[in-house]
């Protein structure tokens, strides 16, 4: 109580208080992994300056990955991330039991089988990605649905948010993790529901390619 | 007697009294001093040429990516290019200097006639 008295009575000092952010000349922390893209004359512009603190989710593992990242806040309800990691890692787990069951069903192609889960998430995500989007948009009264180009954030969106559609639209009995492991492995070897909505998609932009001079921004 | 209408005519009829219908001026009747920055927005429209072709190639293979890999990185890099140009002309436009020219964005008009406005 006594704190918050006394932040109170600093505040009220000095008029305002500054927001808790780092002031701008505070350089963004850096992974192990994009220190090594980096060659040493951009590394030592970092040696002199200090250095925001590393944010909450960052990891240093050879297994932290920038979709399974985002992955797990999509999957995320009300804020619940410690569920959300266990339902992905379950789906994981599933995955990969599936496709061992597999590689010893089948000895002869070996080499074709891939093991490893996380390999296979991404494998999903960047098979699922669409390259366009239909827009409305109001000419004459009249509404078009004109194809338009997406930037590439926006198509891992929406490929990660197919694939949990695609999870989520499931019977109550099914367990979610299983489902979602179901749609990757699905996706993962360009087939299923979420790949089949991504040509929907392509067909549909083809089939009003004629409006794509609408665009307006 | 009869008075032919001819007359009349020649004469034409009496102008209206300016005090009757006194003039309002609606909107002032000077140019504003500033410009709007709707018309530097400019249209969306890229990469239709690229999108034509990308459209070609996947109606020829039945919507399969993997054979149009030439088609889907031209579109690709072409959005890529437009939307850098777009990002980088908007933070000139945010820097808002003014250098001579005749080819000025509305920042730079705005700041222009800032510095001459109209007499009141």
């Amino acid at each position: 109580m006594a704190v918050f008295y006394r932040i109170a009575i600093q505040s009220s000092i000095y008029g305002c208080r500054s927001m808790s952010m780092f002031p701008k000349h505070f350089g963004d922390p850096l992974r192990k992994k994009d220190m090594e893209d980096l060659n040493k004359s951009e590394l030592t512009k970092f040696y002199h300056i200090p250095i925001k603190a590393a944010l909450n989710n960052h990891s240093d593992t050879v297994f932290s990955d920038e979709i399974k990242l985002k992955m797990m806040n999509y999957i995320t309800k009300n804020g619940n991330k410690a569920l959300a990691r266990g339902l992905l890692s379950r789906t994981f787990e599933i995955i990969k039991r599936a496709q061992t069951e597999r590689l010893h069903l089948s000895p002869t192609d070996k080499q074709n089988v891939n093991t490893n889960a996380e390999k296979l998430l991404i494998e999903a995500v960047e098979n699922s990605r669409p390259l366009l989007q239909l827009t409305s948009i109001k000419r004459g009264g009249v509404n078009y649905q004109v194809p338009v180009p997406i930037t590439k954030k926006r198509s891992y969106f929406l490929a990660m948010k197919w694939l949990l559609d695609a999870a989520f639209e499931k019977d109550k009995k099914v367990c979610l993790p299983e489902r979602l492991a179901w749609e990757i492995l699905d996706a993962a070897h360009g087939q299923g529901r979420v790949i089949k909505k991504k040509d929907d998609v392509h067909k549909q932009c083809e089939s009003n390619r004629a409006y794509a001079h609408y665009r307006w921004s | 007697m009869r008075i032919p209408g001819a007359l009349y005519a020649a004469r034409g009829r009496a102008p209206q009294s300016e005090k009757d219908v006194p003039f309002q001026e609606i909107l002032p009747l000077r140019l504003k001093n500033t410009v709007s920055g709707k018309a530097d927005s400019g249209s969306d429209v890229a990469c239709l040429q690229e999108m034509g072709m990308l459209f070609a190639c996947m109606k020829d293979n039945e919507f399969v990516e993997k054979y149009c890999h030439k088609e889907i990185q031209q579109f690709q890099n072409c959005f890529k290019c437009y939307m850098d140009r777009k990002f980088e002309a908007k933070k000139t436009v945010n820097q808002g200097v003014v250098q001579p020219g005749n080819n000025l964005n509305y920042k730079q008009l705005n700041k222009y006639m800032r510095r001459f406005p109209n007499p009141v």
